[in-house]
């Protein structure tokens, strides 16, 4: 019980603390000023206790699909956000008076966004032991451990990007930014395959067998890179097309800040 | 970051500490199961009649059965076998839970004992013991966190202290850094800046001392050397070319001597300022009368606006900024230019401009012209004129003495350069 709770927490808050990390790390790279952390962080968490409050009315959306719907929208604004990101970062940093701002607000709203899907993954999982109180102190106990570890691993990876050389930090920071915004259009496309929106198919391989999605290894991969254990050739063809892109337009970015350095 | 790898590692240390004993508590629960089948075995006579009931918890149930029948069970178990009563362990589904069963085999008597354990109550009474091992080092970490942060916070006072005091410091306060209460490791530190700090202040001070002296001890031969120059231009003929040649090049060696003590005796921290209420549109007046043969020989209209402008500033000082200003003016501007003085007062405080006719200076040299012997556009400056670069070093001088700023343009003219020194502070003015 208590290590079940571990890996469900650990993998939602790992998701958000990767891009509110990396992002943050980026931002210092960019010299940003970081005051959007406070207030976006500040945003989720009143979008996760708002989606929670209203996730009944919502799932009785599209004929009782609703929360897959919703989910899969979140996630793919998060995976367009961190396109435009990217491509902001790749123009031509001379003449960014416009973006300047823009970078701020689209960095904001991911990390809102995050923190808001995130959250209220975890709200509702709490929420279902809340009755039980026995069991209820194992899951918050479990669920301390996994977000402690999380956030850790978030910090630690933020002060890596940072503590890298600017071209470095770049490369890092937007890779693991494409990685996870690619892992982000997988799940949207899963949770529309689950709501009947897209067409469901046999998937293309099953690697359960050497490394279970379930497994602690399985769920922090799922994290980081989106890992599917059996994906369908619809949930593939869309990551790794995510993944090109957000890497095609990483390279771009990085070779303009070269440059302009 | 220190926190981030703490918390990494003992929760992870507590996670598999918390499976290993899950693993040994699950043991124990195992061996208790194998000791409660054996006892019902043995106790058991196997010779009551139809079958017995037992009433126990609901945590556990047995059977115990003699050959193909069923003679003892707790009341929660059906009168079907609840495992397949091989010897051995086994997890098995009866009266909707999930329960763990150890099968004893007597082969002697022909007895068969099982015995069962719910899973999930085992789980939480498992879980109810080791969270009690885990729990301190949950609660514990935030505390030992927060000490972290406290004790490393400080730790490093002193060194951000320094920081501090380092960063406070104006550019040529060259003074020691007090060596009294600073925690020893520090102290390796504040002795090496210390001593840097003093060999840097006599490196200046050399500096400063070797031009000054220089510039003092050739004003004398220059002197003599015109003299001299001047006693042999009667024996030679009015304009010869190696007179002419000679005399300019000792009225700019005479220059750049002047200037090198105009840079030495303005520099903020060697001027003595005496700071009194000026006016600078009379000052700029008064300079404009003495150098106005200057712009008079090569035809340049001087044209100067403004009105009566009280501030407070050092006499000599300000002088030598409008002297300067209008020699660089004259000196680049072409023959039958303009040159436009203005003084006026806005919001920003007192501005005392120059815009000249020449050819300008490109925006990427703004900076720079202000360095000690920087000519735009190399020794040899495009306009031809010849000078020593020390001009503007001297106005950044003087205006740093004032707490004034200078501002670089195009000035309104088609070509040239504007340049405006603001000054700080209004102590009054009146109309013209």
């Amino acid at each position: 019980m208590l290590l079940t709770s571990v890996v469900i927490v650990l993998r939602e808050v790992l998701e958000a603390s990767l891009l509110i990390s990396v992002l943050s790390a980026l931002s210092g790279v960019l010299g940003i000023h970081r005051r959007w952390i406070g207030w976006s962080l500040l945003f989720g968490l009143a979008g996760a206790v708002g989606y929670s409050f209203g996730v009944a009315a919502i799932s009785d959306w599209f004929d009782g699909v609703g929360q897959e719907v919703t989910s899969a929208v979140m996630q793919l604004l998060i995976f367009l956000l961190l396109l435009m990101f990217t491509f902001l970062v790749a123009q031509d940093p001379g003449k960014q008076r416009f973006s300047g701002k823009l970078i701020v607000l689209v960095m904001a709203a991911t990390v809102s966004l995050g923190v808001t899907r995130e959250g209220f993954e975890i709200l509702v999982y709490l929420y279902g032991f809340s009755a039980d109180l026995p069991r209820f102190i194992t899951i918050l106990s479990g669920s301390v451990i996994g977000a402690c570890i999380g956030i850790s691993i978030g910090a630690l990876i933020y002060y890596l990007v940072s503590a890298l050389s600017y071209r470095l930090s770049l490369i890092a920071g937007l890779g693991l930014l494409a990685l996870v915004a690619a892992g982000m259009l997988s799940q949207a496309v899963l949770l529309l395959i689950q709501a009947d929106w897209l067409p469901s198919q046999f998937p293309l391989w099953d690697s359960s067998g050497w490394l279970p999605e379930s497994s602690v290894t399985g769920q922090l991969l799922y994290a980081l890179i989106g890992y599917e254990a059996t994906p369908t050739a619809l949930q593939a063809s869309f990551y790794f097309g995510g993944l090109l892109l957000l890497l095609i337009v990483a390279v771009f970015a990085v070779r303009s800040r070269e440059q302009a350095s | 970051m220190l926190l981030a790898i703490m918390t990494l590692t003992v929760f992870l240390s507590a996670l598999h500490g918390y499976r290993s004993s899950m693993a040994e508590v699950q043991q124990l629960f195992d061996s208790e199961l194998l000791d409660k089948a054996r006892l019902l075995a043995i106790t058991g006579n196997g010779r009551s009649v139809g079958v017995e009931v037992v009433s126990i918890s609901d945590q556990y149930a047995f059977q115990v059965w003699q050959g193909d029948e069923i003679f003892q069970r707790s009341s929660n178990t059906p009168l079907t076998a609840i495992s397949n009563l091989d010897e051995g362990y086994q997890d098995v589904n009866f009266g909707r839970h999930r329960w763990r069963t150890y099968t004893w085999v007597d082969l002697a008597r022909n007895r068969r004992a099982v015995t069962a354990e719910r899973i999930d109550i085992r789980n939480v009474l498992a879980e109810r013991i080791i969270l009690k091992s885990v729990m301190p080092v949950i609660v514990t970490l935030p505390v030992a966190g927060l000490l972290i942060w406290l004790i490393v916070g400080y730790g490093l006072a002193p060194l951000r202290n320094l920081a501090a005091h380092l960063r406070s410091r104006r550019a040529e306060d060259l003074r020691p850094i007090p060596e009294t209460r600073q925690p020893l490791e520090l102290m390796q530190v504040i002795t090496s800046t210390n001593d840097l700090l003093a060999r840097l202040e006599a490196s200046f001070l050399r500096e400063r001392r070797f031009a000054s002296d220089a510039a003092h001890e050739l004003r004398t031969p220059i002197s003599a050397l015109k003299v001299h120059l001047h006693n042999m231009s009667k024996n030679l003929p009015a304009g010869d070319h190696d007179l002419v040649q000679l005399e300019a090049a000792v009225d700019r060696m005479g220059s750049l001597v002047e200037q090198i003590l105009a840079l030495h005796r303005t520099a903020p921290d060697q001027y003595m300022a005496r700071f009194r209420e000026i006016d600078l549109y009379q000052l700029v007046q008064q300079v404009i009368i003495s150098s106005y043969s200057g712009f008079e020989q090569r035809d340049i209209q001087l044209e100067l606006t403004g009105a009566r402008t009280l501030m407070s500033g050092d006499q000599f000082a300000l002088e030598t900024l409008v002297k300067n200003l209008l020699d660089n003016a004259c000196k680049y501007t072409p023959a039958g230019g303009h040159v436009r003085v203005s003084v006026a007062t806005d919001s920003a405080g007192i501005m005392l401009q120059v815009e000249d006719s020449g050819p300008g200076v490109p925006e990427e040299h703004y900076e720079r012209i202000f360095d000690r012997f920087y000519r735009a556009g190399g020794d040899r400056h495009q306009s031809g004129v010849v000078g020593c670069g020390l001009g503007l070093a001297i106005v950044r001088h003087i205006a740093d003495l004032h707490g004034a700023s200078i501002h670089l343009k195009k000035s309104s003219f088609e070509s040239g350069l504007s340049v405006s020194v603001v000054f700080p502070g209004i102590t009054g003015n009146e109309g013209e």
